[in-house]
């Protein structure tokens, strides 16, 4: 009854505020000017009102205004903003052209004023990153890496010392969605974690979601990392690369035909390979002896490519791919050993945008992603392969319809096929092939439905609440036709649930609101790692009979404040969240095990929960910008069969986690930045025990991730040097960063060692002689300067 | 993978030694026992210790404990509880406690490493308890006896890919029962076996003393399946997941190390065995920690123990042996009987 009577409430304030006056609509796309890119997040308001909208992430607005006289103003940090006078008595199309400081005209007038959205918007926990800011910061070997950039912000933990990994309030690294123009990528690390996959000059915006995940996000329990990929310049040719210690990368974009249509290629490639060259070399030069590791070595690249193409004023295709690949070889030819990885991910969106009313906005995509994971050995005659991977096929229709300004609805479908390769062998010995009969794979369906409505029921309350129906089968190599007339839907690895999502926002005044978020997720395909940190081995596996759905519930509430006319920012958070079913290798499972079969019996089921506090006072105007993020912090899992039952710290858990983050405009040429990091150790295993058994020392772990590591902390400091050349189409910067200022010794990994032990073969026999036991704690990246240099033209 | 890992890290890394000690919280009891068919149950007893402790030949005898009550019992087909008290082997044999059935081994004729020769207490299929007393603990464990699955043939061929006319390998053809679950446990001793010292070149006794652990594993991969395969050395693992492999061997002795290739007039004796649940998960944890041992990017991995109130494992063994003579065409179906198995090779 209750219910009932919340539901007619709100379709009265609805049809109130939708027919109590005639009201028009004022929609169109807003691009960069210089390159006609779209851009993402442009706040479009009534300059008296502040009734407003953004642009969606294809840049598209539509703003429903009751009929009268407006000034409309266009905003977006690092543009000019422009204000248009508007006399709104018919729906009217203005595309509108931000341009950047260097260029005025008179037909614009600059405001300074930005519309509040952190304070405005029902959204919370989420983030937006601005990839022309992090290309100031300081960077390790000169590498800009999106992810851990991403890692600097509050209620998002590193793994450790250089890792790109990513754990979101208390989640592990497979509850992140990661979307690169849509498709899914596996996994986003180069270079064993130390780098994402992600060429920051292909990227045009980071959107985070850390919690309150709005319906349209489906598939994780903790994050999504959405990531749009730039359009490409549809004005004129442009370059931009940059040569740094580790790799070079260079971009190419332009119009194919002028304002209609545009590509952007852009690639990236390690070296690695070619500086260690010299000490790989076939033959010592001064000796002339064979080197037996010739032929070994290390490299990555990676490929980005985008084509767009405006079909008419309302519909727009777009054509985006991602590939890359790590490899990396070993050689001995002392004993005629070879190993070969390679790694990668490959993405691709074909993506059609279509207006059908000035209200009603639709996207349709179909979506390939592929991870793949090889290990090739070869010995002479023998050759031994093991290879794992993921493929999706996806399609998905998103509808955006905004019906008056107090109303945002959107609803859509997806489907996604999804095809498994958890672990498979092969092998030759000579002319005899050894493999199985079949490659084994395993086949799921997953899919979803969901709707959600962002509306305004008074200045003071704005609802985001939405719901999500997402399914999943899986049931070996899945018969679509049976699919279809549902005949697998009594099996019971079948799976439907209901995922509620719900925000709400209270302003309190111009400059502060309260809010609060309620979410539920499923996940129903997971990672399985036998590894302390995230290694390309590690396998995605679907849910199935045995495998439940991963499901968590997030409650959060937060305060938000801008001070200054919204030069500053701050927003105080607070939240918790429960997960069940969560997935570990049963304690004595190998994963050779489960070669060539299903390992659905290698996992054990646990649950967790983490709550926190985040605290975030950013400053986006001024010379000096950047932001103090600091989370507190505690992520507990439980596992009957791991710890003895005994609840347990993550391996990711955080008490303290504090980023400091400066970027300071000295002058035309010069900008410096700087960044300090501080975190609680990293919770491990130690032994703490050991005994003997046949002669050999076996050692006995105590609580899982029951000792902490020293405090990991680091500052990191940058310059940017922009030499003045006006009028000259060929332009550089020079970014000097120097990484870990003080050269702290961060613990990475602590290892133990048996000193004095009498090696037998492989026996570690503790019979002859004095056995010392050592711990070494392992320090990587002490102070790293690195250079790069960048150009434009 | 992670050694990869572990080698590139190598370029960037330095360490520093760090201080930590934590003090073990409790003293508990190692077990490291075993009952077979028609062969007297045996136990060894150690206790563990902090990692950080002293070791040294002295710290490594006080580990052993020699002061504990052992009792294994069974019900026998009359329904009544049948029991042995165990004691560990008087001298000369007792530099380390083996706790085992002293009444029976000095009833032999040539006490106490005689041929055990028909002991019937332990039978295939029944279950055996064990309880130990010791300083104020009672320790218990369970296994089972299952029946031995023997392997069709063994013979002695050269090795397929090797250049070198003295390289041997032990094959065998195994057809795995398929109405049973069976997990297969292999030990492995040179009774006979001569190493090159690489120092001064020359030959020298490599023999083995005692049974070494080959590997355990579960037949789910070839439940019911006849197939060829080949017997592995220490370390090399993976029987029987992967088929015959020369190739392995050839690396050993390119090495120039005869240590882990079998020569002529070798002489290898193989013990087969069927090991119950609890026991292969016992064996499994020690096979892969043994193979993890220090790789600091492997989820930690205790020994997974069937003895409740200590550590270690009670393991009933199917078994059969057989001994292989390193002689070019050799062939056996038939293993050994029970007379000509040693003690040593039980315990």
């Amino acid at each position: 009854m209750k219910f009932k009577k919340i539901l007619f409430h709100l379709l009265f304030f609805t049809c109130l505020s939708s027919y109590a006056q005639t009201k028009y609509t004022i929609s169109g796309y807003v691009q960069e000017s210089e390159t006609g890119e779209n851009l993402i997040g442009v706040s479009i308001y009534d300059k008296n009102t502040f009734k407003g909208t953004v642009t969606n992430q294809y840049g598209f607005y539509s703003l429903t205004l009751e009929e009268g006289n407006y000034e409309i103003i266009y905003s977006f940090i690092g543009l000019q903003s422009i204000t248009k006078k508007v006399n709104l008595n018919n729906d009217i199309r203005i595309n509108i052209s931000l341009k950047n400081d260097a260029i005025i005209t008179e037909e614009v007038i600059v405001t300074g004023e930005k519309l509040d959205k952190n304070v405005s918007s029902s959204k919370m926990s989420q983030v937006k990153i601005e990839v022309n800011n992090i290309k100031q910061l300081p960077v390790i070997l000169g590498e800009v890496d999106v992810l851990k950039s991403a890692q600097l912000l509050p209620g998002i933990t590193s793994n450790g010392e250089g890792s790109s990994g990513l754990y979101v309030r208390g989640g592990g690294p497979d509850q992140n969605l990661i979307l690169l123009d849509e498709a899914v990528v596996y996994n986003a690390s180069h270079l064993f974690g130390f780098f994402s996959v992600f060429n920051a000059d292909a990227i045009k915006d980071i959107n985070i979601i850390k919690g309150g995940m709005p319906a349209e996000y489906g598939g994780r329990l903790s994050s999504v990392l959405d990531i749009s990929m730039k359009d490409g310049n549809n004005k004129k040719y442009q370059a931009d690369g940059g040569i740094g210690l580790l790799s070079s990368r260079l971009t190419l974009q332009g119009p194919i035909q002028k304002e209609k249509s545009s590509f952007i290629l852009s690639g990236r490639r390690t070296y690695i390979d070619v500086l260690s060259q010299p000490f790989l070399n076939r033959e010592d030069p001064e000796t002339g002896e064979p080197n037996a590791f010739a032929g070994s070595g290390y490299y990555f690249y990676d490929l980005t490519t985008k084509i767009n193409y405006r079909i008419s004023d309302k519909d727009r295709l777009y054509l985006s791919g991602y590939f890359g690949r790590d490899v990396f070889s070993f050689a001995n030819s002392d004993n005629g050993f070879a190993i070969e990885i390679p790694w990668g991910n490959a993405t691709g969106s074909l993506r059609w945008n279509h207006l059908f009313n000035d209200k009603l906005f639709m996207n349709t995509s179909v979506i390939f992603s592929d991870y793949r994971f090889e290990f090739n050995l070869a010995q002479s005659d023998f050759e031994f392969k093991i290879f794992s991977g993921i493929n999706d096929w996806n399609t998905k229709v998103d509808f955006l319809y905004q019906p008056n300004q107090r109303h945002t609805i959107k609803f859509g479908t997806n489907y996604t096929y999804h095809i498994f390769t958890p672990g498979n062998a092969t092998g030759r010995s000579g002319d005899v092939e050894f493999a199985p009969d079949e490659i084994f794979r395993q086949y799921s369906n997953e899919g979803a439905l969901y709707f959600s409505d962002d509306f305004e029921l008074s200045d003071e309350i704005k609802i985001n609440a939405g719901i999500r129906y997402s399914s999943f089968q899986h049931r070996g190599d899945i018969n679509i036709l049976k699919y279809i007339q549902n005949d697998l839907t009594f099996n019971s690895d079948n799976y439907r649930n209901i995922e509620p999502r719900f925000s709400l926002r209270y302003k309190l005044n111009t400059t502060s609101s309260l809010k609060t978020s309620y979410t539920e997720n499923y996940q129903y395909i997971h990672l399985a790692s036998t590894s302390s940190v995230s290694l390309p081995t590690d396998l995605w596996v679907p849910s199935s009979t045995v495998i439940k759905p991963k499901f968590s519930r997030q409650y959060a509430i937060g305060y938000f404040k801008n001070l200054k006319d919204n030069m500053y920012e701050t927003s105080l958070e607070a939240y918790y969240k429960e997960m069940t079913n969560l997935i570990e290798y049963r304690e004595g499972f190998l994963p050779e095990d489960n070669t060539n079969q299903s390992s659905d019996n290698s996992f054990t089921f646990g649950e967790g929960d983490s709550y926190g506090i985040e605290l975030l006072l950013k400053k986006n105007q001024g010379k000096t910008t950047g932001w103090i993020g600091y989370t507190l912090s505690k992520t507990t899992r439980y596992f009957d069969e791991v710890n003895n039952g005994i609840s347990f710290p993550a391996k990711y858990d955080r008490r303290h986690d504090l980023s400091i983050t400066a970027t300071h405009k000295l002058s035309k040429s010069w900008v410096l930045s700087g960044v300090f990091v501080y975190a609680t150790g990293n919770a491990i295993t130690l032994p703490t025990e050991r005994y003997v058994i046949g002669g050999d020392v076996y050692t006995q772990f105590t609580s899982r991730n029951g000792y902490r590591m020293d405090p990991y902390h680091r500052m990191d400091i940058g310059a940017t040097y922009t030499p003045s050349k006006k009028k000259k189409k060929f332009k550089s910067t020079w970014n000097f960063s120097i990484y870990n200022v003080y050269s702290r010794k961060n613990p990475y990994f602590i290892y133990f060692a048996l000193e004095g032990l009498e090696e037998d073969g492989e026996n570690q026999n503790i019979q002859n002689g004095n056995v010392e036991p050592k711990a070494y704690q392992v320090s990587i990246f002490p102070i790293l300067p690195s250079v790069t240099w960048n150009f434009n033209f | 993978m992670r050694k990869i890992f572990f080698i590139f890290l190598c370029f960037l890394s330095c360490q520093d030694e760090i201080s930590l000690n934590f003090p073990i919280e409790s003293q508990k009891l190692v077990i490291e026992g075993g009952i077979e068919q028609n062969m007297p149950p045996y136990v060894i007893l150690s206790k563990n210790q902090g990692y950080f402790d002293e070791i040294n030949s002295n710290t490594y005898n006080d580990l052993f404990v020699y002061d504990a009550e052992v009792i294994v019992w069974t019900i026998n087909e009359n329904g009544i509880a049948d029991s042995v008290f165990l004691q560990p082997l008087p001298p000369p044999f007792d530099s380390i406690p083996i706790f085992t059935d002293i009444n029976y081994l000095s009833s032999l004729s040539n006490p106490p490493y005689a041929n055990p020769n028909g002991y019937n207490f332990s039978q295939v299929n029944k279950t055996y308890n064990l309880i130990v007393r010791w300083n104020n603990q009672t320790i218990t464990s369970q296994t089972t006896i299952p029946t031995a699955t023997p392997l069709d043939c063994l013979w002695v061929e050269k090795n397929e890919f090797s250049n070198r006319d003295y390289q041997f390998d032990v094959r065998a053809i195994y057809d795995d029962p398929g109405e049973t679950q069976n997990n297969i446990l292999i030990k492995y001793r040179k009774p006979i076996h001569w190493d090159i010292d690489t120092v001064n070149w020359t030959l020298e006794d490599g023999s083995d003393d005692f049974m070494e652990l080959i590997d355990a594993g579960s037949d789910v991969l070839i439940n019911g399946t006849r197939f060829e395969t080949y017997f592995p050395q220490k370390g090399d693992g993976n029987f029987p997941q992967f088929p015959y492999n020369a190739e392995r061997y050839k690396t050993y002795e390119i090495n120039g190390v005869l240590d882990s290739i079998l020569v002529p007039n070798d002489e290898v004796i193989i013990k087969f065995c069927q090991i119950d649940e609890p026991a292969l998960k016992f064996w499994r944890s020690i096979v892969r920690q043994f193979g993890s041992n220090g790789n600091p990017f492997q989820e930690p991995l205790n020994i997974v123990s069937n003895i409740e109130g200590g550590y270690g494992g009670w393991t009933g063994y199917g078994s059969v042996y057989y001994q292989i003579p390193i002689i070019d065409g050799f062939s056996t179906n038939t293993p050994l009987p029970i007379g000509s198995i040693e003690i040593t090779d039980v315990f």
